[in-house]
């Protein structure tokens, strides 16, 4: 099903903000600077858990140039309403009923990292120095940092009650669920497979260290903050300080990286607004490397034990997995693994507990529970095929999920998908039937894995504007955090208006002047908040043919808040991931010579950022698969990177050129029939690599990332 | 307003309370006036040391506390914001100016050591109000995706180009070795700067 050409969409597009982004001229939040602005700093917990039993901050308030210290004694503020945040998306109600309060600070602190304290002061340096004038005394606390440990008999509690996480009803249960019959499905099979797997902290970690500038004009703040959701953070920031939403103007215009863990508001916006409304002067906290690393979040680590039925023809009759993701010690997001439902099989079951610790918290990173729960169950499935003597792409293709009476899908292309990469990438011929047997120290193999994810449709709002002069003018609530959004939107109503891009102007990243967004986050900005846009434009030149375009001062506006849905039918995006690479055996080293992706997102509305999503984001998965972590000093609780340079970031040098076709496809649904590109490049990448090194050495590895010491290790 | 009891405090309460934790601060200097001139005169105290230099073609004289860095020289009291600040301690890259045409990362140069060099900055890169070569390659290849990396990579691509007209891929990596894109948008990046070695250089 091929897309028909149109006049703007589908056409490689520059960014309209591409200009401001190449001569430093777009403005980041430090960019920002307001008259009689004060700069503030977060003191930290050095112990994992903790009560603080004395504070003293006497030395640093004398400090000449410091305007003021907060600590939990003189400001109780409950962040994210209690534990989770993220605005509309999660229910007030719970936010109402939690019994795990966290506060900006508190005086019982649960790891390291934790705030503890702030200083105002009138510059940076000044406001650093107060910092080390802090004395706190801890009356220590007994910790624990594995997931294991946590729920075992005994374990040191986090949180009254126990460290398994609470759901929305204050419930500690397990995340998942059954499907079908899993005795039977087990009963059916003629082999059982079981195997566990364990995936990293891996921190998001986005280039621009966070920061919050908030000033007050009477009851109403202005936040200038990096969010990826201007109505989200606002929605928040309201709740957490007792205000109305009409009360917080949320201003974000450029910010530096998002990756899923912004669309809602920080700790230290609230702090920013709390300094600033007591001192009546604008008040920016910065958020150094070690803090943002430290106190800000990552995609949470787990635990997963398969256990697998299949007969002896191939089939997978049942699959079980029973696991643990690690939160730190305050829920923030779900804590959930996916990737059970690209198997057709219908007798399953999942059980995810997430579990507190003293580690810092743990958020949602780029598809937040795919890249660990395809890592695990992509190996598991991988490794049943060859146990089995099944080519792996075989195996994919008779197990992967299909359309059915009761499973009906917009659209299907995962077929396609799988067949179309296995001929790109000539998988006959780069494929080893016979894993590890290369001969020499250098070993050479290839690996496969396919995925589905959802493209939800849903409700967002989007006003157009047309003036005199044939001038337009879209106002929506995106940050463009750096898929290219402002583009996308821009480009949207161009088409549906039939005018020329360059006479669309945007007014983006302001909770005051646009109407609400979900945000950038979920993949859902161009399915929800285009949809909105292209129904505005719809309405909009409706206006025009009916009253011509309007002329001297007078203009003409549409708004829509369009809440659309599939019916009950399935909405995903399709793909298949192929990589060779190669091993050195004694080094440990794993370089990958080749990654080939083939992906259905419907029709590719700006194919030239498109294409960067996807590479951008596989090059972050192999990140994953191979380097990325954050190590602790399980006698003191510290971690051992809180930074780029141990941490083992992929650079220039490290990464493959990345090939991608995308397979265009108009579903009928969303803004003409666009899909979802954001996530779905990173969601297979570290089971593809795993997938690889297996065949390359003849050892399945189990364990993320996969370093040198564990490949030397396997291959001892 | 609305009165939320979800808390020990009623959030209203809190707000309308934090009042009181300032008036204890403000209490610990007699007057506002004292304050600013304790203020002012730790601040005199501060060594500061007086340097010439030329930042993106023009000469100057600035008066600079030692301590500052010059990314924060350039971006605190130049105006010149364009240079970023990722890590603030020689890791990412994002800082990256060039000092007598040589790369460097400006959060690990003292101000004080550029004395007597000439600076060049992402704001200098643009010819005759045109933007350069390579900007116009970054535009048209989406090298930058959030962008906070783009000016240290541009920074880093226009030494290169200065200085070898006709890089290799892989010459075009190493020198771009030291910026980090956490977007990871590495194949992009390269592309840009062998489509401006193919428009003709920086």
């Amino acid at each position: 099903m091929a897309v028909d050409p149109m006049k703007t969409l589908g056409q490689d597009t520059p960014r309209v903000d591409a200009y401001e982004r190449v001569t430093g001229r777009a403005t980041y939040n430090r960019d920002i600077k307001l008259p009689g602005m004060l700069y503030a700093r977060v003191l930290r917990s050095t112990v994992p858990h903790a009560m603080v039993r004395r504070i003293d901050t006497s030395k640093a308030e004398a400090l000449p140039g410091v305007r003021a210290v907060m600590t939990h004694e003189t400001h109780k503020i409950p962040y994210g309403s209690g534990s989770i945040s993220g605005g509309r998306q999660y229910s007030d109600p719970h936010k109402d009923i939690t019994t795990r309060l966290r506060y900006t600070f508190n005086e019982h602190v649960r790891y390291v990292g934790e705030p503890v304290a702030a200083v105002a002061a009138v510059n940076r340096h000044i406001a650093e120095e107060a910092l080390q004038l802090i004395e706190i005394e801890y009356d220590e606390l007994p910790f624990v940092m594995d997931v294991e440990e946590a729920v075992a008999a005994g374990a040191p509690e986090i949180w009254e009650g126990g460290n398994i996480a609470h759901d929305s009803e204050n419930r500690q249960q397990p995340i998942g669920g059954q499907t079908g019959d899993l005795q039977a499905g087990f009963s059916e099979a003629d082999q059982i497979f079981e195997e566990r797997f364990t995936t990293a902290f891996i921190q998001d970690a986005q280039l621009e260290p966070r920061s919050s500038l908030a000033h007050w004009e009477g009851d109403k703040l202005i936040l200038h903050t990096p969010t990826q959701g201007v109505s989200n953070c606002r929605h928040d920031t309201a709740r957490d300080l007792g205000l109305e939403d009409h009360q917080v103007q949320v201003v974000c215009k450029y910010m530096g990286g998002g990756f899923g863990d912004k669309n809602g508001n920080y700790y230290f916006d609230l702090i920013a607004a709390a300094f600033a409304r007591d001192l009546g002067v604008p008040v920016m906290v910065e958020l150094s490397r070690k803090d943002d690393w430290l106190g800000t979040h990552g995609r949470w680590h787990t635990v997963q034990d398969y256990r697998v039925g299949v007969k002896d023809d191939g089939t997978v009759t049942a699959i079980e997995v029973n696991g643990k993701s690690g939160m730190g010690p305050y829920l923030r997001r779900s804590g959930n693994v996916s990737g059970m439902d690209v198997y057709a099989c219908e007798n399953t079951s999942k059980a995810i507990l997430p579990v507190h610790t003293n580690r810092m918290v743990s958020g949602n990173f780029r598809a937040p529970a795919y890249p660990q729960g395809y890592f695990a169950i992509s190996s598991m499935m991988d490794d049943v095929a060859y146990k089995m003597g099944v080519d792996p792409v075989q195996f994919a293709l008779k197990n992967m999920v299909r359309p059915t009476e009761t499973k009906q899908f917009t659209n299907y292309a995962l077929d396609q998908c799988i067949a179309m990469g296995a001929e790109q990438f000539d998988w006959q011929r780069r494929w080893n039937p016979n894993p590890g047997s290369a001969e020499g120290p250098i070993k050479r193999g290839a690996g496969m894995s396919f995925m589905m994810f959802n493209a939800r449709l849903g409700a967002s709002s989007a006003i157009v504007r047309a003036a005199s002069g044939g001038r337009y003018t879209v106002y929506v609530g995106v940050t463009d955090i750096g898929p290219g959004a402002k583009t996308t939107m821009s480009m949207l109503a161009a088409e549906t208006l039939d005018v020329p891009l360059s006479s669309v102007d945007i007014v983006w990243g302001d909770s005051d002047r646009c109407p609400y967004s979900v945000g950038e986050s979920g993949s859902r900005c161009t399915t929800m908040t285009g949809f909105a846009v292209v129904e505005a434009a719809r309405d909009l030149k409706r206006q025009i043919d009916e009253r011509g375009l309007p002329t001297g001062d007078d203009v003409l506006i549409a708004s829509a808040t369009p809440a659309p849905s599939t019916n009950g039918k399935l909405r995903e995006g399709f793909g298949a991931h192929f990589a060779e690479v190669e091993v050195d055996t004694q080094l440990g080293d794993v370089r990958v010579t080749k990654y080939l992706t083939v992906h259905e997102s419907g029709r590719i509305l700006n194919p030239l950022p498109a294409l960067d999503q996807i590479r951008g984001a596989v090059i972050q998965g192999i990140g994953q698969a191979l380097k990325e972590d954050v190590l602790y000093d399980t006698n003191t609780g510290h971690p051992l990177m809180t930074g780029y340079y141990f941490a083992r970031h992929l650079t220039h040098l490290d990464v493959p050129e990345i090939e991608n076709t995308f397979i265009e496809t108009d579903d009928g649904y969303g803004p003409y029939g666009a899909k979802t590109v954001g996530e779905s490049g990173i969601i297979i990448a570290p089971a593809t690599i795993a997938n690889a090194v297996y065949n390359a050495i003849g050892v399945r590895m189990k364990d993320l990332p996969i370093t040198r010491d564990k490949i030397l290790e396997a291959v001892a | 307003m609305k009165d939320s009891t979800n808390g020990d405090l009623s959030r209203r309460e809190f707000i309308g309370g934090t009042g009181a934790a300032i008036v204890a601060v403000n209490a610990t200097t007699a007057t506002a006036q004292d304050r600013d001139a304790a203020e002012a005169r730790a601040i005199a105290e501060v060594p500061r040391t007086r340097i010439e230099i030329t930042v993106n073609g023009q000469r100057q004289s600035v008066d600079v506390e030692d301590r500052w860095t010059l990314v924060e020289l350039l971006r605190d009291h130049l105006g010149l914001t364009g240079t970023r600040i990722g890590c603030n301690r020689g890791e990412c890259g994002a800082c990256t100016v060039l000092i007598d045409d040589e790369p460097a990362y400006a959060c690990s140069t003292l101000a004080v050591w550029a004395d007597g060099r000439s600076i060049r900055t992402v704001e200098g890169v643009e010819r005759d109000g045109k933007v350069s070569t390579l900007q116009q390659a970054f535009i048209e290849h989406n090298a930058p995706q959030c962008g906070f990396c783009t000016s240290g990579q541009l920074m880093s691509a226009t030494a290169l180009l200065e200085r070898n007209p006709s890089p290799t891929a892989q010459e075009i990596r190493e020198a771009l070795s030291g910026n980090l894109c956490r977007c990871s948008n590495y194949n992009a990046i390269v592309e840009a700067v062998q489509a401006a070695v193919k428009m003709g250089g920086a």
